[in-house]
């Protein structure tokens, strides 16, 4: 893996898949989704096939869920285009304080799956965003400080994000996930439920 | 199922109707008329200040949808509380979320625009509502005053047993004109 953000989308997945492995992870739409799935296509992936935007607040849901399960987090896969069409996710996940949630930005600063059209991001600090609303927020510019920068956040109590600038474009040949999403939800919720133990109060 | 008759006010109905419905988590967007039914819920979990640990507030119908839609994941179970017009807001999560993964939600909305409405337009949303959320393929229940307190709970309550039977969203749209409640 080179020095980001000269690093594809498809090699920080790697990365993020071999180091989530027993975590719940919830991934934005479209390459996204298509790139970890054909990277592994695990039980505990949540895929977000259609609803972008949606990612952080899904993923506020399930961390305010499993606030006494013995999960250290709730992890969410965002994208700089998805998270600016719903940045709500930001303060309120900032004033709700949940201890577990979890957001890690690749951001390009172009709607990957939209023609690669500009996003704001190449102006406006996503991270600086989630900083001002109360996250402990991460950097990663490179392979090692992503690891790093993972692992202090996972145990860092309150809304994290880990923003991690990657090289825009999409990961060639590539199928897409023609999969009934009802599907997807029962197996991530076998998955999970599993791992919520005995804790079932939110 | 037999009734009973109480003194109980609409917006008490409407909160012990969520607690009945079975709901571990609870988000809701400002409303003038359903405030009253915040407060009841807050104060039911033993919070303050529009907030308790089963309680949140929430700064986007899109965002509720999501948030509280999630629930079922976990095994859990979610309500949202919000104004008719914020549907606006969330259908496009509704029906490709909540909708196509199957995932139960209760929405308790009021409504506006009709009898009782001092708002010049918000009749253009509000009114056609019950109608665009059909078309959607949602599932939608409606109350108003000729029907008792007693029965606005029990139908909040049993619009989420409903959801959970039939793995869906399920919407309650509740008009306060001519309850003891305020319409706008």
């Amino acid at each position: 893996m080179g020095r980001w953000p000269e690093t594809k989308r498809i090699e920080a997945l790697d990365v993020l898949n071999e180091l989530t492995a027993e975590l719940p992870v919830v991934v934005t739409c479209a390459a996204t989704s298509r790139e970890l799935a054909s990277v592994e296509n695990r039980d505990n992936h949540f895929y977000v096939l259609d609803s972008m935007g949606l990612v952080g607040s899904i993923t506020t849901g399930l961390a305010l869920a499993a606030k006494d399960s013995d999960l250290p987090k709730v992890i969410g896969l965002e994208g700089d285009g998805s998270l600016l069409m719903n940045p709500n996710v930001l303060p309120t996940g900032g004033f709700l304080g949940a201890e577990k949630l979890f957001l890690i930005l690749l951001d390009n600063q172009v709607y990957g799956s939209t023609a690669g059209l500009p996003t704001y991001s190449s102006r406006v600090d996503l991270g600086a965003l989630a900083q001002a609303a109360g996250w402990t927020v991460g950097r990663a510019a490179d392979e090692s400080q992503l690891r790093g920068e993972f692992a202090r956040l996972l145990t860092t109590t309150g809304p994290t994000l880990l923003h991690a600038s990657i090289e825009a474009g999409n990961a060639a040949d590539i199928p897409k996930l023609l999969v009934d999403p009802v599907v997807l939800a029962h197996r991530f919720q076998t998955w999970l439920t599993v791992r919520m133990g005995p804790h079932t109060a939110v | 199922m037999r009734k009973t008759v109480t003194t109980k006010s609409y917006t008490q109905a409407v909160a012990d109707g969520i607690w009945g419905a079975g709901a571990d988590l609870i988000g809701y967007i400002p409303s003038v008329t359903i405030a009253p039914v915040i407060e009841h819920l807050v104060t039911a979990d033993g919070g303050t200040a529009g907030r308790a640990e089963r309680v949140k507030p929430l700064s986007r119908e899109e965002e509720a949808i999501g948030v509280l839609g999630a629930l079922p994941l976990a095994g859990k179970f979610g309500a949202v509380i919000m104004q008719d017009n914020g549907f606006g807001n969330s259908l496009t999560a509704l029906t490709t979320f909540s909708m196509s993964y199957h995932l139960p939600l209760l929405i308790f909305a009021n409504t506006r625009g009709g009898p009782g409405e001092y708002n010049s337009m918000i009749h253009s949303i509000s009114q056609p509502m019950p109608r665009i959320l059909r078309t959607a393929g949602l599932q939608v229940l409606e109350l108003d005053r000729r029907s008792s307190a007693d029965d606005w709970e029990q139908t909040v309550a049993e619009a989420g047993v409903h959801a959970r039977m039939t793995y869906r969203p399920v919407v309650v749209l509740g008009s306060f004109w001519s309850t003891d409640g305020k319409v706008a």
